[in-house]
């Protein structure tokens, strides 16, 4: 597909190598299907040590400064090896709110010694990074947040309540939105804290998934006292980077330092799942209608993939220039969902077995992936809430509210 | 696959100016008074067509045409599409790349250089029905029997059928036989697996520009009809639906141009994504048409919206080389192997 028009071949040619080296093959136990699932120490251990290796060998944070510990290579480098990865089945990258959401707001917003301190760890996956937005009152009306931070000599006194905290158990930092001033609107009040985590008055606990899986927490702030340069921009200056970092996490913004590829493949997969299944007494594969079916999947992930291709070419964005990168998380989350749905279709009964039973196929990935999914079409915008946001930016359609 | 897509100044420059024309040349009342009206074109039209250098896009310089590839084409027809067209371009093009493709070289050179000129009008006939152009045109590129051959348009005693999308008029013919100067050297096999990635692209390209220009209309009524006191494109049950259109209509355009820009670079999953493009632009357009007609309410159901000229547009235009079941069959062959 890429031969004729692919300019980065030799880059793709000497990671491909790298990865046959070097791949980590099968622990040999359960993996978590995302860093979203992450809940044993092995679980963690191992995948920060994936993640160390990639750095070390120039994987991770290739467009990123190198006086900061990125490999300053050209603007395009990141998603050709993202894709790589995702192709050669490599594991994921552990560090996703730091990689993705964390540091390239510290980049974008921070103070020098800010990114002297803080992007090498995060890349290296010496530091964990999670993200403290939500709250059990503010969820698609983040704004309405409670925690508050208020000055304390030179410190900031934390106190409030942040839910669905992925990673929340191993972080060592939390970007952190926090209310500074109650006085006029309720955007204008919020400030942006990078905030260490391992501190007294920080209490993480456990919540767990329909999946049974952890990995998610609450976070429970009593009073944590965290530095005084510990704030990201300026004082009331949090939604304004609150925004950005959710147009980072909802893929409308460029700038990941890796583990970006994911959905590749995702029809491929299920048709390996597929071959030597029966369905009707004959072979699932044959099934016309079976086929239609994974006909249109295929055709919608490739879709997806030209969209992405498309996002970078100016003159085919021009007349609705918001709508790729905004749709980029609904429509990928919603496809996810739905194939994963369908596989569990046709794996018929085997479809109600589960980890543990001797005879679930593929270790119950595909049930784990249907469920897992709704992660995706909750966080960072339910898609309700992008649909209201596309529908007006995109579509210059009046606000709902 | 990773797609690739290209399209640089000269293509976005192309764009502009046929965008421009288009609006100028084609306002939705002009649109509808051709349809209205017996022949359902009028000849200056061509004329024009010509004189832009149009008719001949994809036609080599040396004969007469301008030489370009298949992003160009799917630029030009993406706006033609948004305008309802009401000439057959598509037709004329189709006609010209099978010359192009599968001809003689004595027969590109006798026929291409008036195809582009206007001075003979051709329209694509692969099978004696539903030819798009056929009762305006002096010649056919038609499919007979295992061949495809220049037939003289006359002499097939073509008859104009009543359609129901009047922007876009097709005839039948009548006796369809071919001498041996007339036939291609092409075996009409070898022809259309040629020809049948570029009208995939073809079409879907048209059929995206008309679902995007249905997001406009639509979005734009919406935004201003106002009951409850309010514009009802500020109601999630209004919006949502619009925003499912925005979504297939973004990745229809990604797939055309992922297809366009294959093509040009002689990659070998050009097909694949050309009948990827044409299946997705089946139900986008219908999907559109049906929301911009839903969404207008009432007056979504009468003559005087414009919302109808586009849902027919689509529906006729949807078999055409291959519906979306169509194309998904042929995918699947591809993804999964022969069906059994």
């Amino acid at each position: 597909m890429i031969g004729a028009v692919d300019e980065h071949e030799a880059l793709r040619a000497e990671l491909r190598e790298w990865i046959r080296s070097n791949h980590p093959g099968d622990p040999g136990w359960k993996l978590p299907q995302s860093a979203l699932e992450v809940a044993e120490d092995r679980q963690f251990d191992w995948l920060r040590d994936w993640q160390r290796r990639l750095y070390d060998a120039g994987w991770v944070g290739a467009e990123w400064p190198s006086e900061f510990g990125g490999g300053g290579r050209p603007r395009g480098t990141q998603r050709v090896i993202d894709q790589e990865l995702a192709r050669g089945r490599a594991p994921f990258l552990l560090n996703l709110v730091g990689l993705s959401w964390a540091g390239p707001v510290i980049l974008r917003y921070g103070t020098e010694s800010q990114k002297k301190r803080l992007i090498r760890p995060l890349l290296r996956c010496d530091e964990i990074w999670c993200q403290g937005f939500s709250e059990p009152g503010a969820g698609s009306d983040l704004a309405s947040l409670r925690t508050r931070a208020t000055r304390a000599g030179a410190d900031w006194a934390i106190e409030g309540h942040k839910v669905w905290t992925t990673l929340g158990r191993y972080a060592d930092w939390c970007i952190l939105l926090a209310r500074t001033d109650d006085a006029g609107a309720k955007h204008a009040g919020i400030s942006y804290f990078l905030a260490p985590m391992k501190l007294p008055g920080v209490e993480v606990q456990p919540l767990v998934k329909m999946t049974g899986e952890g990995g998610f927490n609450q976070v429970i702030w009593s009073g944590a006292r965290i530095p005084g340069d510990s704030l990201l921009g300026r004082e009331g200056q949090g939604w304004e980077i609150a925004m950005a970092t959710l147009s980072f996490e909802r893929g409308a913004s460029e700038g990941s330092a890796g583990g970006q590829g994911g959905g590749a493949e995702q029809v491929a997969a299920l048709v390996r799942l597929l071959r030597g299944l029966e369905r009707d007494g004959g072979a699932v594969l044959s099934d016309p209608v079976v086929r239609d079916r994974l006909s249109a999947f295929w055709i919608d992930e490739t879709a997806l993939r030209a969209n992405a291709a498309r996002a970078r070419v100016p003159a085919l964005v021009s007349d609705r220039p918001e709508a790729l990168p905004l749709m980029s998380k609904l429509a990928s989350s919603e496809q996810g969902q739905a194939l994963s749905d369908f596989a569990c279709e046709l794996l018929g009964g085997d479809a109600g077995l589960w980890i543990g039973d001797p005879h679930v196929p593929a270790n119950a990935e595909w049930q784990r992936s249907y469920l897992n999914s709704f992660a995706m079409t909750i966080a960072g915008g339910t898609s309700e809430i992008l649909r209201n946001i596309l529908g007006e930016r995109a579509l210059g359609l009046p606000k709902t509210r | 696959m990773n797609p690739a897509v290209r399209c640089d100044e000269e293509h976005a420059l192309l764009r502009t100016e046929a965008r421009r024309w288009l609006d100028e040349r084609f306002p939705i009342a002009r649109v509808r008074a051709l349809a209205e009206s017996d022949s359902g074109e009028d000849a200056a039209d061509w004329q024009e067509l010509a004189a832009l250098g149009w008719l001949g896009l994809c036609v080599p310089e040396k004969h007469g045409g301008a030489g370009l590839g298949a992003v160009h084409l799917a630029v030009l027809l993406e706006e033609t599409g948004r305008r309802l067209l009401p000439c057959p371009l598509l037709s004329s093009t189709l006609a010209a790349l099978v010359l192009v493709q599968s001809g003689s070289e004595e027969q590109r050179a006798r026929w291409l250089p008036p195809l582009v000129s206007g001075e003979s009008r051709f329209a694509l006939a692969t099978e004696p029905r539903h030819v798009w152009g056929a009762a305006l045109a002096d010649r056919l590129v038609a499919r007979v029997g295992e061949d495809f051959a220049v037939l003289d348009a006359r002499a097939t005693g073509v008859e104009p059928e009543v359609v129901l999308d009047r922007t876009r008029r097709a005839g039948r013919l009548g006796r369809v036989s071919a001498g041996p100067g007339e036939k291609l050297p092409a075996s009409a096999g070898e022809a259309l697996a040629r020809l049948t990635p570029w009208a995939c692209l073809a079409l879907a390209a048209e059929m995206a520009g008309g679902a995007d220009a249905l997001l406009t209309l639509t979005s734009a009524y919406t935004a201003t009809r106002e009951q409850f006191g309010k514009p009802i494109g500020s109601f999630q049950a209004v919006k949502h639906p619009l925003v499912n259109v925005l979504i297939g209509v973004e990745g229809l355009r990604s797939l055309v141009y992922a297809a366009a820009t294959a093509l040009d670079a002689g990659d070998p999953d050009a097909e694949t994504l050309a009948r990827m493009a044409k299946a997705k632009a089946c139900d986008v357009y219908v999907f559109a048409a049906s929301r911009a007609v839903q969404l207008h309410g009432g007056f979504g159901f009468t003559l005087d919206c414009d919302a109808h000229l586009y849902l027919k547009r689509a529906q006729t235009t949807r078999p055409t080389f291959g519906d979306a079941m169509h194309q998904r069959r042929w995918l699947a062959e591809k993804l999964l192997g022969p069906a059994p």
